[in-house]
């Protein structure tokens, strides 16, 4: 959301952000390798399979965290209204691309892309909040 | 919310960052606060108040009165 180096909360944010990020990788590999070789079923299929977004709802703890750490309001205003952007975005294009994939022919849009496009639509709106406010 | 932060900072000759300092926020919070383009909560309009030794109203404008 914003340079690693500005304030205590930003400083937090970015190194809680790192480590989640690090071990989704961590995890994700084993994830992966492991139905690659082992093609686990049942209930370890279900546990192999959810590893990997368990440091992904980490990170929306470290973002929420964040938030109620900032002590600039002025800041933490304009990051609330980067994730409001980032939110609306992603929900208005799943939304549309949800009807365009019933009644159309366009390819299908898997679920786990939802995440990195929320995080675009977050990079987009902090640009146009930070001109904004310039 | 049009405010007199420009003037009062001049006076006592500080920068936004000087200001920014003082209450302990960016110098992006002070820069919107002053070009009112943001409005403060009343803990950070009174923390002003306190700081420039004046009434909130003595440094804010309302708009909205008549």
């Amino acid at each position: 959301m914003t340079s690693p180096t500005k304030n205590p909360a930003q400083r937090r944010f970015f190194w809680r952000f790192a480590i989640a990020m690090l071990l989704y990788v961590l995890l994700l590999v084993p994830a992966v390798w492991g139905f690659v070789h082992y093609h686990p079923t049942g209930v370890l299929a279900y546990g192999l399979a959810v590893l990997p977004a368990l440091p992904i709802l980490g990170m929306l703890v470290v973002v929420g965290l964040y938030l109620a750490e900032e002590k600039d309001e002025f800041v933490r205003n304009m990051q609330i209204q980067s994730l409001l952007g980032g939110i609306g975005g992603t929900l208005a294009v799943v939304s549309v691309w949800g009807f365009l994939e019933n009644f159309t022919q366009v390819r299908h849009l898997d679920l786990f892309l939802v995440y990195p496009l929320f995080w675009v639509f977050v990079g987009i709106s902090t640009v146009v909040v930070r001109l904004r406010y310039r | 919310m049009k405010n007199r932060l420009r003037v009062l900072r001049a006076e006592r000759d500080w920068s936004q960052a000087d200001l920014a300092q003082r209450l302990e926020v960016s110098r992006q919070s002070v820069n919107a606060i002053e070009t009112g383009k943001f409005d403060p909560s009343l803990p950070l309009a009174f923390k002003l108040a306190r700081l420039f030794e004046m009434t909130i109203e003595g440094i804010f404008t309302d708009d909205s009165k008549g």
